[in-house]
């Protein structure tokens, strides 16, 4: 079975919500790493008059976990209604391909690896 | 964020609260009085059409999530600061004190009816119920939604009882027999559309207090629908009660058909009920007149479409310079007896053509949204494609073209509307020009308008001049 890496960047105040959100979805695992990062506005706050010059670094959580491809298209559905506010800085959804998985402890590989024993 | 959050029961108070109003139950003896039950059917048409805007509305608030000022953004980012002002400020802010001072004189007329022996004017009760009710939303929130809840409840219960009484003939007044239906004839059914249509207006009154609701993305939705099927639940229990206990003839004639019902059904104490009841009609109809119209004048204010001091709030977050002008606009239109007028009645009429032309924006807000951001997630989306904001417009044209039933009367509305449209555009147009330094017709982007709620976006910019203040950046 194809398997597939979501990668969410979003802000800091709604990643206690998704987690949440996403344990009632039914997500088994996920990793979530606290990072700094900018996109095309360069960091510039909504309420800002001028979009910044240089890239100016904000705080985000990176929300990471992979899914069978075929359940990606609902999931991101899921995940879009979830962050949205309408406001700038809901966040970016990265989706790429993922060759194998491999459960350290039994050896076990692609979705076995990611699914309980 | 010490500020308790609104629940659903809350939620459908605020709806219920302003849909019912004392004028909506005269309304409905004078719909029922003329056709007899048939006009249940009109009623039909025109909760479906409500419907249809209740749906439309879902959805512009799951694409621009708690907003103030609710339809004022949405218009703003749709279709350009023009008709933005022309449909807020005429079909809310001038339609709704207008209506609200009806109501209030209805309510002193009411008390002073049934209170004959005490030799106080009907309008100094209407006074001091607003006055009660400025303090009250003063207060903030909490006030306000206990007031809510306890008033529109008791409202909710006492019309379902007496509903029900009625209509399974359990009252104590005697029943009178006569023809369930006096017309079949369409044309009488649907121009009484106009009037049914008023029984259900208003239920958007929930959107401004979105942001204050719990799981607001649920709860918006579903407050909507479930306020319109409440109301209508009651309606239809005493338009059977009307048919039960009061001849058509007799609730034609009169001025308090709603009033005539509760004697007829329970002799004295009914009359004292129902007096009960539109006290409770007119506290629900003004508390949330006053809350959501100074809450609607803030979120106008930060999108710069009124003046700055609107946005101003007090020590418990309520936006009290809108609370005291509309309030105080009330308070002086009853005070001087004004809202007793016949003329008043009219502009009410009027007002409400300018409501349902904000309901025709909404639809159209609906579909340019889709047209311009048709991959933007929505939490709520109107099923079957543009099909119902396309047939809700058209039903509203058409409940407009049946506005009154009588040509004569019917064209001066038309008139009068165009002048207050002529006067609107003019005031829009200088505001926008002068001030806003916009484009009439210009949407100004989606994302600008929700940066616009956040308070921070007001300290960063000045208004006239777009000026920065770089001593707030670090």
């Amino acid at each position: 079975m194809e398997l597939s890496r979501i990668e969410i960047i979003t802000n800091n105040s709604k990643i206690e919500a998704l987690k949440n959100a996403m344990g009632k979805y039914g997500i088994t695992g996920m990793t979530v790493s606290q990072v700094l990062g900018c996109g095309v506005q360069f960091g510039t706050q909504e309420y800002e008059v001028e979009q910044k010059k240089e890239p100016t670094l904000l705080p985000k959580d990176l929300v990471m976990l992979v899914l069978p491809t075929k359940d990606v298209p609902a999931f991101l559905k899921f995940v879009q209604e979830e962050l949205y506010t309408g406001h700038i800085g809901d966040g970016k959804i990265f989706v790429s391909a993922v060759t194998n998985a491999i459960r350290v402890r039994t050896g076990e590989d692609g979705l076995d690896a990611l699914c309980q024993n | 964020m010490t500020e308790k959050k609104l629940g659903l029961p809350s939620v459908v108070a605020t709806g219920v609260g302003v849909v019912v109003a004392t004028s909506c139950l005269i309304s409905l003896g004078i719909g029922s009085s003329a056709i007899g039950m048939t006009f249940i059917i009109s009623m039909v048409i025109a909760i479906i059409l409500n419907i249809l805007f209740a749906l439309s509305v879902s959805e512009l608030n799951a694409l621009m999530p708690n907003l103030t000022g609710g339809l004022a953004q949405y218009t703003l980012a749709c279709m350009g600061p023009f008709i933005s002002i022309v449909v807020m400020v005429g079909g809310y802010l001038l339609c709704n004190t207008i209506v609200g001072s009806a109501e209030c004189a209805m309510f002193g007329n009411t008390i002073a009816s049934v209170l004959p022996n005490i030799p106080i004017p009907g309008n100094y009760y209407s006074v001091a119920l607003i006055i009660i009710l400025i303090i009250t939303n003063l207060n903030g929130v909490d006030v306000f939604a206990k007031i809510q809840n306890v008033v529109t409840y008791t409202l909710i219960g006492s019309l379902v009882i007496m509903g029900v009484l009625g209509f399974l003939k359990l009252g104590t007044g005697e029943v009178v027999a006569q023809p369930m239906i006096l017309s079949t004839n369409f044309t009488d059914i649907t121009s009484l559309c106009g009037l049914a249509f008023f029984l259900f207006i208003g239920s958007e009154y929930i959107v401004p207090i979105s942001n204050r609701v719990q799981n607001a993305r649920r709860n918006v939705p579903l407050g909507l629908i479930i306020t319109l099927v409440v109301v209508f639940g009651m309606e239809t229990l005493l338009v059977f009660g009307f048919h039960n206990y009061t001849a058509w003839a007799d609730l034609g004639a009169s001025t308090t058909p709603h009033i005539l019902y509760g004697t007829m059904l329970l002799g004295n104490f009914g009359t004292i009920w129902m007096a009960l009841v539109s006290i409770c009609a007119v506290t629900g109809v003004i508390n949330t007149i006053i809350s959501s119209l100074a809450y609607i004048a803030d979120g106008m204010a930060k999108i710069n479409l009124l003046p700055k001091f609107f946005m101003k709030t007090n020590k418990k977050g309520a936006p009290y310079v809108g609370i005291l002008i509309i309030g105080g606009i009330m308070a002086l239109i009853n005070a001087t007896g004004l809202s007793t007028t016949s003329q008043l009645s009219f502009l009410i009429l009027t007002g409400v053509v300018f409501w349902m032309v904000a309901y025709i924006v909404t639809h159209l807000n609906v579909l340019v949204l889709r047209k311009r951001l048709p991959k933007a997630p929505r939490t709520f989306k109107v099923p079957f494609g543009p099909v119902l904001p396309i047939i809700g417009s058209i039903g509203i044209v058409w409940m407009i073209y049946n506005i009154s039933s009588d040509p004569a009367t019917r064209l001066n509305i038309y008139i009068l509307c165009g002048l207050i449209f002529a006067a609107l555009t003019v005031y829009s147009v200088i505001w926008v020009k002068k001030v806003m330094k916009l484009k009439l017709f210009k949407p100004i982007p989606l994302e600008k308008v929700m940066a616009m709620e956040n308070d921070l976006y007001h300290v960063y910019h000045n208004a006239n001049s777009g000026d920065h203040i770089p001593q707030l950046e670090k």
